[in-house]
């Protein structure tokens, strides 16, 4: 090919024709890295734009079924979702399937639905106009058919999108405080922001029945006795986070806690500074786990976009779940109990995020999550976990799925953020409905 | 003079490493080589500090090397001059912060030498205090002829959660404001024994002494930044102070700044001002953090313990009876950005005093988008673990160099902004500010010490002031300069008053001398000054024009103060046994409908008077917000009982009762209720939304049907309306919940045989709120009936045999009007409504040129309309919430304006667009002020009450000759709470009792304490051969009140 053009070249116009003709028979070649790089881009974007992991769950969905239903059309190892995701209809077929490229309308779908549901437009256009660019040059015939393609998925997607309740949500009551019941959970320093998304489990879910489907058992009555179970858990956070900041920064458990931190807006108040330290949300820090199973196991582009499109539908459906509980029992965080009633001078390792404890939202999304990458990729997977890097924290090393999710959900504890029952109960509660999600959706045979 | 505070940027240290880095340097003013001349001494925060002896004709020396002024301490903050040792000379006095970022030093104490030079002696006096200083009075707080000293310290504090309250209990050396008692030149720290608090959590920036109960006894106000509370020290003359924020003051500025005091009306009291930060601007308004969450607040509130705090200046004007009056948003002075220094002075010397605000930071800390977007783990790393400076990260945030603002004072507490007439133009950063006479023309100059620039001396120019004349007081013993003299310049019947206590205007003190402005008269026609100890002198007649040097020579003592009256009103501490207090609900509306701009869920509790066992007394039934049941007293011989609520009534005590009526609607000889349901919390055709009808037979009453509407009733009004010789019933709807902003139906309900159908139906653009009966007319025909509300005009409805139709002829301005009552004030034969409104303290704004508006719509087609409020600014309307709060029920929007920026400065139609605002229902208002509409023989013209009265909405009136001087008068209550903190809380209004135009006294002068309470019913009892009121409150007890006019048999 190379020798080809060169010799070509000596040739003047004809030679231009040729190369143009040439470029137009060229495919536009696309492997994973193309598709780790755009999940990336919207991580992102994400962080910069301030989401709350339930959001975020909903942004990273989307885009991936997207692309997954068009690979679907055209792969006959893949099936379509349509009809295994809840309203879902199949996707209209291409058009001008004689230019179609199902990789770059994947790819183009996926950046497309992203941008609907990201603030920073701009941020992802400008990602997309180099990349149109490029493949427009390439290959304007199969970049254009691609394309039409895409936008007609990304439609059909779009409205599929705004019948699952999220714009209605928008508009219902916040979350009333009420101080007078001592159970119940109040927003906590220093920011005392509301409580978020209290209406997220009306959000239409992917592959459960209903947000109820998964309902824990309550959390331990709540007693300020000091016999009772609910306040001997209340103590051994605290005794836990005094033993570990004692121990300082060689604590493995802080550093555990600060490793699976991904809160996307800590509050940081100096007088009248105030700052903004920002982090990925839970669901990203397993969207970094799929990248990182997938590079190891160099799974192609289809492989990988399977392995996205299960992971994110799994950490959505558990937001859906663990969110359903949260305002159901609606129960009140340890930093609040232990300034009232044991040290008020008390901060936990981590800053409290702002909804209630029962049950943790990284417990739940971390086994549900898990269970999606143990069915891709198997169990007993050893990875480096270097999610974190970019926001200083440093790599550590999982021998499997289900291990990682046992250590994110018992960071929360020593975090000081979450008691026992939240975190225990929210694994199973997640590795439950991510087992359904698995088998509903039975697309990685 | 080239004085500048600059901060040096080689050193590491930045607003990241401490939290006061921009409050900049102190400047104090006074004669210290006794010429007669005021010279100026400025503090630099890195040093040096600088003396400017004042040479005339505005020519000044910089003598700091010689006077050995410059200090040593690392970091400077305020400076005062007194004479502390008391030899007629003025020292001076330099606060410090020592003890964070290495900063060294102690607070130093300059004794005058006599010849130029000082020598700091301040260990000497035990005045070298090394803790986090910004400023210090000198003062006789105990009258014992020597000057005493209030050391104002700051917290560095940066626990991340409110903290507990009592925090402030307990002492802690470097944060703790001190009292320090002079004992023969010793200063003993005697702060706990005299109950002042010295705890972890008080920023103190603000410290304003003055009489303020008039005692004699000098009182404090102490301005806290952040979540604690401010200090209102009053001192009880024994040694010690009380802490008496609560009892007067409703409210105060949040991150509070400097205060100053000065009388502002004649009333020889002193009011007050203390700063906070609000910006005036749209662009800094929309991009900086503003109020607190409502909900945040409330546990602050609630369950910390803290008081009611705002952001944004406080004016208030001290009452003689009662807690302190907040103006400062009907007054015009409510948002100067960044502040740091108020000065009250009549600086054009027209005889009423003027105000001066220093303002400006660097650069703004709480810029949303610095705070969202550009902050990172880096800045926070840094303020954690190092002191190095990143410029770069610190250069993100936007300035606030703004002007300073001037106002002119003007009648009944309002102030006109005089700055861009009255000041150079130069945006800068200012921090402290003094006055003195610098070119001794008489009229008052200003110095502020500015932040890396040259410090501004402000020459008053002004070509049309009035004449002046100035004090210098020469007192007694230690106190040569009569610190702490009360003067009183009585100028043509008006009695100017003065306190004599010069540190003022934020980490400064201002030339010890009093200041007068006659106007145009030329003389002041006596002098009255009171000496600290109470030693009375008085001076006749003075020429306008001098500087007058006046020596202690007291012709006697103040005569104490006459026994004064017994009041009109008179709490009855037995209530006349109607032991009702009101609990609101939980529920915030502002959960429900998150934009509204004020909520509809706390209007009751219903309230009415009827003979319900036809015992021929009144009793009185009270309604229950929701899920509270009504209670009923009933009426006995002496007094009244609480009595069991009838079961068909407790059965329904899920509903909030709102309103109420009683009347023999089935004409069987027995009272029967009707009862509206509200509080906007139900929705949709929910059962509790439904009004109730109670029919009473054989002493027992049973639920009957009323009518199918589920709207939140707020006015039921029982009357004949169709003249059929029964009670007809009309029902005003305020809004359909999750509707705020369109219209809810309201209804005429008459009455056929004790059955009720919807005869009529009124869709108003508006949200009716109250409404009276007018009786009958001279021919015995019905004369109708007007019905107010909020957005809309009052509007009138005669029965024409067929339909209530309204009168076309009745016109008014629309208003959020609350109440209605009927008097012919001007006895000329015709009706005039009285109508209360919402008042002018607030942050809306109406006129007719620029109408209030609600624009209402689903404008994203998200299922669920918005109510957005605008206000009018040069033209353009903006809306009264942030990004954040439009942009959750809106998340469009948040892809429009990725960045607060973008967002700053928008108007509504620019945020929402013209095409989606063309779907809006608009609401407006053009009137805010409560006034009377006065009927010119069928015309109609609006007269607005006087200023008390549009200090909060006016709730009830009641009419009456409460006085028995054989005319009525209007009784008027009022203050409501269901706004957000963007607003604040309507809390100061104390009642009033109103005769007539510009004839009115305030409630707690008459003995009514109505302050920080909501009003929502007065009501007359006749018990006994006396006459009581009772006025009922939303979530308070409700209070009976003696009437003793002196006049009843």
């Amino acid at each position: 090919m190379k020798t080809r053009l060169s010799t070509l070249s000596f040739l003047g116009l004809f030679a231009l024709f040729l190369a143009t003709s040439c470029s137009e028979d060229e495919d536009i070649v696309l492997g994973a890295e193309d598709y780790h790089s755009a999940v990336d881009k919207v991580t992102e974007i994400m962080v910069h734009d301030i989401f709350s992991p339930p959001v975020a769950s909903r942004i990273y969905a989307y885009p991936n079924i997207a692309a997954y239903e068009i690979l679907a059309q055209s792969e006959a190892g893949l099936p379509s979702l349509a009809g295994r995701v809840r309203e879902l209809g199949s996707v209209p077929q291409a058009k001008d399937t004689a230019n179609l490229n199902p990789r770059l309308a994947a790819l183009i779908a996926h950046m497309e639905v992203s941008k609907a549901l990201i603030f920073s437009e701009d941020r992802m256009t400008s990602y997309q106009d180099s990349l149109y660019a490029l493949w427009g040059k390439t290959n304007k015939k199969q970049f254009e058919a691609s394309k039409a393609h895409a936008m007609v998925v990304v439609n059909h997607i779009k409205q599929w999108m705004d019948g699952d309740f999220y714009k209605q949500t928008r508009t219902m009551p916040k979350f009333s405080v009420n101080t007078d019941d001592p159970s119940r959970w109040q927003p906590t320093p220093p920011a005392y922001m509301d409580g978020i998304e209290p209406h997220w489990s009306k959000i239409r879910p992917f592959a459960i029945d209903s947000a109820a489907q998964f309902k824990p058992l309550p959390p331990p009555a709540f007693s300020l006795e000091k016999e009772s179970d609910f306040y001997k858990e209340l103590q051994e956070v605290y005794d836990i986070s005094n033993r570990i900041t004692a121990e300082g920064d060689s604590s493995e458990e802080i550093a555990i806690a600060r490793f699976w931190d991904c809160n996307p807006y800590v509050s940081v108040v100096r007088g009248h500074l105030m700052l903004a330290t920002k982090k990925i949300t839970p669901g990203a820090h397993w969207i970094g786990i799929t990248k990182i199973a997938a590079r190891k196991t160099n799974s192609d582009f289809n492989k990988t976009v399977t392995a996205y499109t299960q992971t994110s539908i799994a950490i959505f459906d558990a937001f859906i779940s663990c969110w359903d509980e949260k305002y159901r029992s609606n129960l009140i965080r340890p930093e609040t109990l232990i300034n009232q009633h044991i040290d008020d001078s008390w901060e936990p390792v981590l800053q409290t995020p702002p909804f209630p404890e029962y049950t943790s939202g990284h417990s739940v999304v971390s086994g549900a999550a898990s269970e999606a990458l143990t069915d891709l990729f198997g169990d007993n997977f050893t990875f480096d976990d270097d999610t974190e890097l970019p926001y200083g924290l440093p790599m550590r090393s999982f021998t499997s799925f289900r291990a990682a999710a046992q250590e994110a959900a018992i960071s929360r504890m020593y975090g000081g953020i979450h008691y026992r029952a939240a975190v225990e109960v929210g694994v199973d509660q997640g590795q439950s409905l991510g087992k359904l999600v698995v088998s509903k959706l039975n697309i990685t045979n | 003079m080239d004085f500048s505070n600059n901060l040096l940027p080689d050193q590491d240290i930045s607003i990241l490493d401490y939290l006061y880095y921009y409050n900049g340097g102190g400047v104090a003013i006074g004669d210290i080589n006794n010429d007669s001349l005021p010279d100026i001494f400025f503090t630099a925060n890195q040093g040096p500090n600088q003396l400017y002896l004042n040479k005339g004709d505005l020519e000044f020396e910089n003598v700091s090397e010689t006077a050995g002024v410059e200090g040593k301490s690392s970091w400077n903050t305020g400076s005062v001059m007194a004479d502390v040792n008391g030899d007629g000379w003025l020292d001076i006095y330099v606060c410090a912060v020592v003890g964070i970022q290495g900063f060294r030093g102690h607070n130093e104490l300059y004794i005058n030498q006599k010849d130029g030079t000082f020598k700091e002696e301040s260990a000497r006096y035990g005045l070298d205090h090394d803790s986090y200083s910004s400023s210090a009075a000198f003062f006789d707080f105990d009258l014992d002829g020597d000057l005493d000293l209030y050391l104002l310290n700051h917290a560095v504090h940066t626990q991340e959660s409110f903290g507990r309250v009592d925090l402030r209990e307990e002492r802690i050396y470097e944060t703790g404001d001190k009292l320090l008692r002079n004992d023969d030149g010793r200063f003993t720290d005697i702060s706990e024994e005299a109950g002042i608090y010295g705890g972890i959590n008080a920023y103190g920036l603000g410290l304003t002494v003055s009489d303020f109960n008039k005692d004699g006894y000098p009182d404090l106000y102490v301005g806290n930044d952040f979540h604690e509370d401010d200090y209102f020290y009053i001192n009880n003359g024994d040694g010690t102070f009380t802490e008496s924020l609560r009892d007067y003051f409703g409210h105060s500025s949040r991150f509070s700044m400097g205060n100053d005091a000065a009388d502002l009306n004649y009333d020889g009291r002193p009011d007050l001002i203390s700063l906070d930060m609000l910006p005036e601007s749209e662009k800094a308004l929309k991009s900086t953090e503003g109020d607190d969450n409502i909900q945040t607040q409330r546990m602050r509130i609630e369950q910390f313990g803290y008081h009611y705090q705002f952001t944004r200046n406080m004016l208030f004007v001290n009452q003689e009876k009662g807690g302190f009056l907040e103006t400062a948003l009907s007054s015009g002075v409510a948002a100067t950005d960044w502040s740091w220094g108020a000065l009250f002075a009549d600086y054009n010397l027209d005889g009423k005093q003027d105000l001066f605000i220093s303002n400006g930071i660097p650069q703004r800390p709480n810029d949303l988008d610095f705070i969202r977007f550009v902050s990172n783990d880096q800045i926070k790393n840094k303020i954690d673990n190092t002191r190095i400076i990143d410029q770069e990260a610190l250069d993100l945030m936007p300035d606030g160099y703004v002007e300073n603002y001037v106002f002119e004072g003007q009648e009944a507490f309002q102030f006109a902004d005089r700055s861009s007439d009255w000041l150079p133009k130069g945006a800068k950063v200012s921090n402290s500010a003094a006055w003195a006479d610098l070119d001794r023309d008489g009229d008052l100059d200003l110095v502020t010490n500015n932040l890396n620039e040259a410090a501004s001396l402000y020459i008053n120019t002004g070509k049309k002031k009035g004449n002046f004349l100035a004090l210098q007081l020469q007192g007694t013993g230690m106190n040569q300069w009569g610190i702490g003299a009360q003067v009183t310049a009585y100028i043509n019947g008006k009695a100017h008053y003065r306190e004599l206590f010069p540190n003022r205007g934020f980490q400064a003190s201002s030339e010890p001398r009093l200041f007068f402005g006659l106007g145009e008269a030329t003389q002041v026609d006596s002098v009255q000054i009171v000496w600290p100890g109470g030693d009375l002198q008085k001076l006749r007649a003075q020429k306008a024009g001098q500087h007058l040097v006046v020596r202690y020579n007291p012709t006697g003592k103040l005569p104490s103060a006459k026994p004064t009256k017994a009041p009109l009103f008179q709490l009855q501490g037995d209530q006349l046994g109607i032991a009702f207090t009101h609990k609101e609900d939980n529920y915030s509306h502002f959960n429900r409908e998150k934009l509204i701009p004020y909520s509809v869920s706390d209007r009751g509790p219903a309230l009415v008077q009827a003979d319900f066992n036809q015992d021929g007394k009144k009793d009185i039934l009270f309604g229950g917000s929701k899920f509270f049941p009504p209670q009923l007293f009933m009426e006995n011989d002496s007094a009244f009982s609480a009595a069991e609520v009838p079961a068909a009534l407790a059965a329904d005590s899920i509903q909030e009762w709102v309103s109420l009526v009683a009347e023999d609607f089935d004409a069987n000889g027995q009272v029967d209720i009707i009862a509206g349901s509200g509080g906007a919390d139900f929705f949709g055709k929910a059962p509790a939304l439904k009004d109730s009808y109670y029919q009473q037979s054989d002493s027992t009453f049973t639920k009957s049907e009323l009518a199918d509407y589920f709207s939140n009733t707020s006015v039921l009004l029982s009357a004949d309306i169709d003249d059929d010789g029964d009670v007809d019933l009309w029902v005003g709807n305020q809004t359909n919940t999750g509707r705020f902003g369109l219209p809810a139906e309201s209804y005429l309900l008459l009455n056929n045989g004790g059955r009720f159908s919807i005869a009529q139906r009124f869709s108003f653009d508006g949200m009716p709120t109250a409404a009276v009966d007018l009786g009958r007319d001279r021919n015995d025909k019905p004369a109708g009936i007007v019905v107010v509300g909020e957005w809309m005009a009052p509007k009138k409805y005669v029965w024409d045999g067929n339909k209530l139709k309204e009168e076309e002829d009745f016109d008014g301005p629309r208003g959020l009007w609350q109440s209605v009552a009927v008097l012919d004030f001007d006895q000329d034969g015709d009706e005039d409504f009285l109508l209360g409104n919402w008042g002018t303290n607030t942050k809306f704004k109406a006129s007719e040129e620029e109408p209030l508006k609600l624009f209402t719509a689903d404008f994203d087609d998200n299922g669920q309309t918005e109510a957005i409020t605008g206000i009018s600014k040069d033209g353009k309307y903006y809306p009264i919430t942030g990004l954040d709060d439009l942009g959750s029920q809106m998340v469009s929007l948040r892809k429009k304006y990725t960045s607060y920026t973008a967002f700053a400065g928008q108007s509504i139609s620019d945020i929402l667009g013209k095409e989606a605002l063309k779907k809006a229902t608009i609401w407006e208002v053009d009137e805010l002020r409560s006034g009377i509409l006065k009927n010119n023989n069928g015309r109609y013209e609006f007269v607005p009450f006087d200023w008390p009265m549009q200090l909060s909405p006016i709730m009830d009136m009641l009419v009456y000759d409460f006085d028995g001087d054989q005319q009525y008068e209007v009784l008027m209550g009022g203050n409501y709470f269901g706004v957000k903190p963007y607003q604040g809380r309507f809390d100061s209004f104390p009642g009033a009792l109103w005769k007539a135009p510009g004839n009115y006294q305030l409630g707690s002068s008459l003995g009514l304490d109505w302050q920080q309470k909501s009003l929502r019913h007065l009501r007359r009892l006749e018990k006994n051969g006396a006459s009581y009121i009772l006025a009922v409150f939303n979530n308070a007890a409700a209070e009976v009140y003696k009437i003793d006019n002196n006049k009843q048999p």
